[in-house]
């Protein structure tokens, strides 16, 4: 018979008995804590294993935000409403309330998206006057690597396409977020929006075929050095 | 007979939701079938445009959350 099982360390420690219950070997296979899943890193940071939450917050962390900037308008609202996701994580999972038995991907996105919709409700009732462009260099280690270029036109597309998901219907757009940047299955997003899996399959084609006709329309952009109008 | 697909089962498809079984038959499907090949094609372009577009927060948001991790550690 053998025993399979990880350790606190990074490593995974196999066991193998004979028939008479006796240890025959011990097995170490070196496995490196990046390549756990997310559900051990979570059984791990809860006995206290702050790497393997360093790593599910750094797996996490773009959907998460792309997620929650597709609903509010200013990045350091969304940079706040993204920590305090992880500060509620943090709580339910060391106060021993957290599920397992569903996928964290899906539960600390639905955690964001409860916070960016209540803010958007509450930013809808008292709402403030921006004073400034929100557009600013990003410093997140994702990008560290792009050029200027490439960051500039990153921002751009990122800006378009949230301008188009913005002007989607708001049951087509609450669905293609949680799809898409919440990791929920379809029939995840009918039992959190009350509806059957049908009318959330319906929701997500309009928005994908809307998008795709906004995108259509949309005017190609030449490097103009090369041609001139 | 060739089944005939709903709109929803190119979806389910599209996102990867689809049993296996049902899976190989849309996949033969679409090799005879243009509008629905057409229409699949549509629906992954703007699939993969909302897949390249992702937004990172500034590193300084990802250290404070992992410092407060760390703190509430050893409180408790």
């Amino acid at each position: 018979m053998i025993y399979h099982f990880y350790t606190n360390s990074p490593k995974t420690q196999t066991l193998a008995y004979d028939i008479n219950g006796y240890i025959t070997f011990i097995l170490y296979v070196y496995m490196n804590i990046s390549q756990r899943s997310d559900s051990e890193l979570v059984s791990l940071y809860i006995t206290g294993n702050e790497k393997a939450f360093e790593i599910l917050v750094n797996r996490h962390k773009n959907r998460v935000f792309t997620s929650i900037m597709l609903i509010v308008k200013d990045e350091d609202v969304a940079e706040d409403l993204l920590q305090d996701s992880f500060i509620k994580a943090i709580h339910t999972m060391k106060g021993g309330r957290y599920n397992e038995e569903g996928k964290f991907s899906s539960w600390i996105s639905r955690i964001a998206h409860n916070l960016a919709i209540d803010h958007f409700r509450k930013e809808k009732r008292n709402p403030t006057i921006q004073l400034e462009d929100n557009i600013k260099a990003f410093n997140s280690l994702s990008y560290a690597e792009d050029s200027a270029e490439a960051l500039q036109i990153r921002e751009e597309t990122f800006a378009r396409l949230k301008a188009m998901i913005e002007l989607l219907p708001e049951n087509q757009k609450e669905v293609l977020i949680m799809r898409h940047y919440a990791d929920m299955s379809f029939q995840e997003i009918a039992d959190a929006t009350g509806v059957s899996i049908n009318t959330a399959l319906g929701r997500m084609r309009y928005a994908l075929i809307n998008l795709r006709k906004k995108m259509s329309n949309q005017p190609k952009v030449y490097d103009q050095n090369l041609y001139t109008q | 007979m060739i089944k005939t697909f709903t709109h929803n089962e190119l979806i389910q498809y599209v996102y990867d939701e689809l049993p296996n079984d049902v899976k190989t038959n849309l996949e033969c499907a679409l090799q005879t079938d243009d509008d629905l090949a057409e229409e699949c094609a549509e629906l992954l372009i703007s699939k993969r445009s909302l897949e390249r577009v992702s937004k990172g927060p500034r590193q300084s948001c990802i250290s404070n959350i992992l410092l407060y991790s760390k703190t509430f550690n050893m409180q408790s």
